[in-house]
């Protein structure tokens, strides 16, 4: 019987080798994704983080040519706005007209920030512009106290000692629960296409009630499309990863203060717990497939389908799930990589527990159709 | 420091300044040390590592965990089986993980100083450099938690009426070495080497890239002539040259005083505000010398009523230690013009910072200069130190203090110059108050692969101060000075003068302020409407 499916598996991979275009189809969110996302992170990173020579727009500053002295020496200049070739951002400072004499008097002298806080690409330039000028002040009032005879430490009372217990893979955790995400669809998405192809395809090609024709059990047949699209699904994981290990390394994370790794046991943890995901998607699909009546109608029903794991998993990246849901499918085992990318301990019980639910689910999946292509309406798509 | 932000405040002077009650002390001392790097200001804490956590630690004022740990060592290393010390170190792990086979060993000055405790300051000075390379901070032995040799003093609450012509240094010298459980005599620059290898050795790094500032730079000069195998580069902030005893450092004091001086009178602001700024300087001087000025003040502190024995040394110490930082010094003009007119407030704030500061561990601060700085004093640099007053000041010190401390004297080939090929970066900054250009130029007599940048505006710790990290960075990932550009370092970063207690712009003129003069005028007719009525 092993022989006998074996046989079959050869045949469905044969198949879906022949299709070129559909195999790449399934790869190409495979080897894209990680790609993309890398793309993304560098854009990312590039655009909310300051710029090392800051241009901003400064008004009468030569009322504070002491203050915008300081700035620039900090990297924080005036920018003409006529001056095509520097990058002005968007925030004005302006000094009122009596700074110069308010400072005189030791009374605050005003400054003017003028910025759109909602904006992602100049938040950090404006929370450094506000910590520089936080830090000018607190110089020169620390300085103003020495000169009146009085130790500055008087007016800080309270010293708060931070100690964040946050490890270097930690700090990457939200980005790296992203991606995992990524590498659970992978699973989903590479087995597809080889999954609608071999059902709804085959049954539109005729070739279905061929296969049913000849002497093998309908329960090998099921199990060797099952298993096709479960090494299909896994090819296209082990894909993913080795591309996001490769790609990651480009990012410059470290403009962030951590850095994202995918480390070896991260891999094999992943194929590991991916595969009973692999088992089920795959069934879910041929299922879901040999219900619809044609090729067209099984992929819109797959992509409505599909979006059900997806809404599990990115519940648990992002931390929304209610805690039932770390014992659900795909959720549960995406909450276990999550622990173990954080350096926390893997909660095991719910895996297994999720993994065993997953399995349960492709097992029935399987049975159901089964019995589903043993009915004349589901062979010839009546 | 005012609005909440308490990592932010930037003055920072508890890390130049010395010691407890031995105030004369404070005089006397060379502290040629890391001046600028506590981010947190005046407050000065004892920060200690949780042994019960062997491999992660927290430091002050850096939120993140870190490795850290510590090796025991013989203290007497021809004594392996004799008293073992530990000799603690701590690790700011690169951000890009991966290879470490290299690490950044950041070494402090004082001489007295822990690295550990300005963990935060040299993490944010070398964030590019921590990048891809682990930074290495390694108490040295005698100072921080690696047995510290401190000379504790009967406390501060005299420190503003003491007259410190009233203190006896052999008296207060003979109780601290009694009280030291330690042999003072290992404490030198020799044997802490041999503890930096260790560490280095334990930690399994291949290459170490050095930064030393001020003392620091001596002990990384050592390195290069001892272990130069495992050096990839080094850089020297604020040199303390081989050939150079540390004594001598009443003339770099003096020249600080003089540019700051000139500095001012070329400053159009300052100069036309406080025109006659160095008769000033000797009046105050000339009169304190006399006899000290002594006043009822409230303590800077605790507000409480208190006698202050304005004395030369308070004054001229607290000069001296303002020189240090580019942001203190600027406050200095202010502080002679107001003491001349007999307004000690400004120089008392300035005192105030210096004194109850334990970043220089006094014992091993004596231990070195005592064995590699003292002896070697010729009798003709003896007579040159002895024209400046802190020269005097030192020499008289050191004199009574090294007597006591009995260190032996290193041998004559300590002060030769260091030869090497290793790529080197020696900075200077211009207005340095304790390691002047010169010496930088002496530390390059033999240094083949090397280049000598000098910050016109940087006083001492270039690094701090600068783009000088910035080049630091450069030649740690380049591994050659050949493309090290000192244009940066030209950049004008220097900042007005405090033209009175509260403002460093332009005080307006009565006439230049038309909003002013109107609400007071305002004012003025409502004053004079309600006299009608």
């Amino acid at each position: 019987m092993i022989s006998n499916i074996m046989t079959m598996v050869r045949k469905e991979l044969i198949d879906a080798a022949r299709d070129k275009r559909s195999v790449m189809a399934g790869l190409y969110y495979a080897i894209g994704t990680p790609l993309l996302m890398c793309g993304m992170f560098m854009l990312l990173i590039g655009q909310i983080s300051s710029p090392e020579d800051l241009n901003i727009k400064i008004e009468n500053g030569e009322r504070a040519p002491d203050l915008v002295k300081y700035l620039s020496s900090q990297g924080i200049t005036h920018g003409d706005e006529q001056d095509k070739s520097l990058d002005v951002k968007d925030i004005r400072l302006i000094f009122s007209d009596d700074y110069a004499a308010q400072m005189a008097k030791g009374l605050s002298a005003e400054v003017t920030l003028v910025a759109d806080n909602s904006n992602e690409k100049l938040q950090n330039s404006i929370r450094r512009l506000e910590k520089n000028l936080q830090t000018y002040s607190a110089e020169m009032g620390s300085l103003r106290l020495i000169a009146r005879g009085i130790d500055p430490r008087v007016v800080q009372p309270i010293k708060v000692n931070v100690e964040d217990q946050a490890t270097p893979d930690s700090k990457g955790g939200v980005i790296l629960g992203v991606a995992t995400m990524t590498m659970i669809y992978a699973v989903f998405i590479s087995g597809m296409n080889l999954a609608i192809d071999t059902s709804a395809g085959e049954r539109e090609r005729n070739s279905l009630a061929l296969l049913l024709s000849h002497p093998v059990s309908t329960r090998n047949i099921v199990l060797a499309k099952v298993l096709a699209v479960t090494i299909f699904a896994m090819l296209g994981l082990l894909l993913t990863l080795i591309i996001s290990k490769l790609s990651y390394s480009f990012v410059p994370w470290q403009e962030l203060g951590f850095t994202v790794s995918i480390s070896t046991n991260f891999i094999l943890l992943m194929l590991l717990i991916g595969l009973p995901i692999a088992i089920m998607a795959a069934s879910l699909q041929l299922f879901v497939s040999f219900m619809a009546k044609t090729f067209k109608e099984a992929q819109s029903y797959l992509t409505l389908v599909l979006i059900v794991p997806m809404m599990l998993s990115m519940a648990a990246s992002y931390n929304i799930a209610p805690d039932t849901l770390q014992w659900l499918p795909v959720s549960g085992q995406q909450q276990a990589l999550i622990a173990f990318i954080k350096g926390r301990e893997i909660p095991m019980l719910q895996l297994l527990l999720s993994s065993m639910t997953t399995l349960v689910i492709a097992l029935g999946l399987t049975f159901a159709m089964e019995k589903s292509l043993k009915s004349e309406k589901i062979v010839f798509g009546l | 420091m005012f609005h909440g932000k308490a990592n932010e405040s930037e003055i920072s002077m508890a890390d130049i300044i010395t010691t407890t009650s031995p105030l004369k002390f404070l005089i006397g001392m060379i502290i040629i040390s890391l001046s600028a790097l506590s981010p947190s200001v005046f407050a000065k804490q004892d920060s200690k590592i949780d042994e019960s956590r062997v491999n992660h630690c927290y430091v002050d004022d850096l939120a993140e965990r870190l490795k850290c740990g510590f090796i025991s060592v013989p203290e007497d290393r021809t004594k392996p089986n004799g008293k073992q010390i530990d000799i603690h170190y701590v690790v700011l792990p690169a951000i890009k993980n991966g290879a470490n086979s290299e690490a950044f060993l950041a070494i402090a000055g004082g001489p007295g100083q822990s690295a550990i405790d300005n963990a935060a300051g040299f993490s944010r000075m070398f964030s590019k450099v921590r990048q891809k390379r682990d930074i290495l901070l390694i108490d040295q032995r005698g100072t921080g938690r690696s047995n510290v040799l401190n000379c504790e003093g009967e406390g501060f609450e005299e420190a503003l009426s003491i007259n410190e012509a009233d203190f006896d240094v052999t008296k207060e010298t003979q109780a601290c070495l009694d009280k030291l459980d330690a042999d003072v005599t290992q404490y030198g620059s020799l044997n802490a080497l041999e503890d930096f290898e260790s560490v280095r050795q334990h930690l399994g790094y291949r290459k170490l890239h050095l930064y030393g500032i001020s003392y620091g730079t001596r002990m990384a000069q050592l390195y290069m002539r001892k272990y130069p195998q495992v050096l990839s580069t080094v850089t020297i902030d604020g040199v303390v040259p081989m050939q150079q005893s540390v004594l001598a450092i009443g003339n770099a004091i003096n020249r600080a005083f003089e540019l700051l001086i000139q500095n001012c009178d070329e400053n159009e602001l300052c100069g036309k505000q406080f025109p006659n700024l160095k008769g000033d300087l000797h009046k105050v001087d000339a009169e304190l010398t006399l006899k000290p000025a002594i006043s009822q003040v409230r303590d800077p502190l605790t507000g409480e009523s208190t006698q202050l024995t304005m004395t030369r040394s308070k004054f001229m110490g607290a000069i001296r230690m303002a020189l240090y930082m580019p942001n203190v010094r600027a406050l200095i003009p202010h502080a002679i013009s107001e003491a001349a007119k007999g307004n000690f407030q400004p120089v008392m704030g300035l005192y105030s910072l210096t004194i109850d500061s334990t970043g220089i561990a006094m014992g091993m601060h004596a231990s070195v200069v005592c064995g590699e700085d003292w002896q070697r004093l010729t009798q003709e640099e003896r007579d040159a130190a002895n024209q400046t007053y802190f020269g005097q000041e030192m020499i008289t010190n050191f004199e009574k203090s090294c007597a006591i401390w009995n260190m032996p004297a290193v041998e004559s080939s300590f002060s030769a110059p260091i030869s090497s090929n290793i790529p080197t970066l020696a900075l200077s900054g211009q207005i340095d108050p304790a390691t002047p250009p010169s010496w930088g130029e002496l530390a390059m007599e033999e240094l083949t692969n090397a280049k000598h940048f000098i910050a016109p505006y940087a006083t001492h710790g270039v690094a701090n101060q600068s783009c000088g990290n910035d080049l630091i960075a450069q030649l740690v990932d380049s591994g050659s000075v050949e493309g090290l550009d000192r244009s940066c370092l030209d950049k004008d970063v220097r900042r007005n003068f405090y033209l009175n207690a509260s403002t460093v712009e332009a005080i307006p003129d009565k006439a230049d302020a038309p909003k002013e003069t109107k609400q007071a005028d305002t004012r003025h007719t409502a004053e004079q409407g309600d006299s009608h009525d």
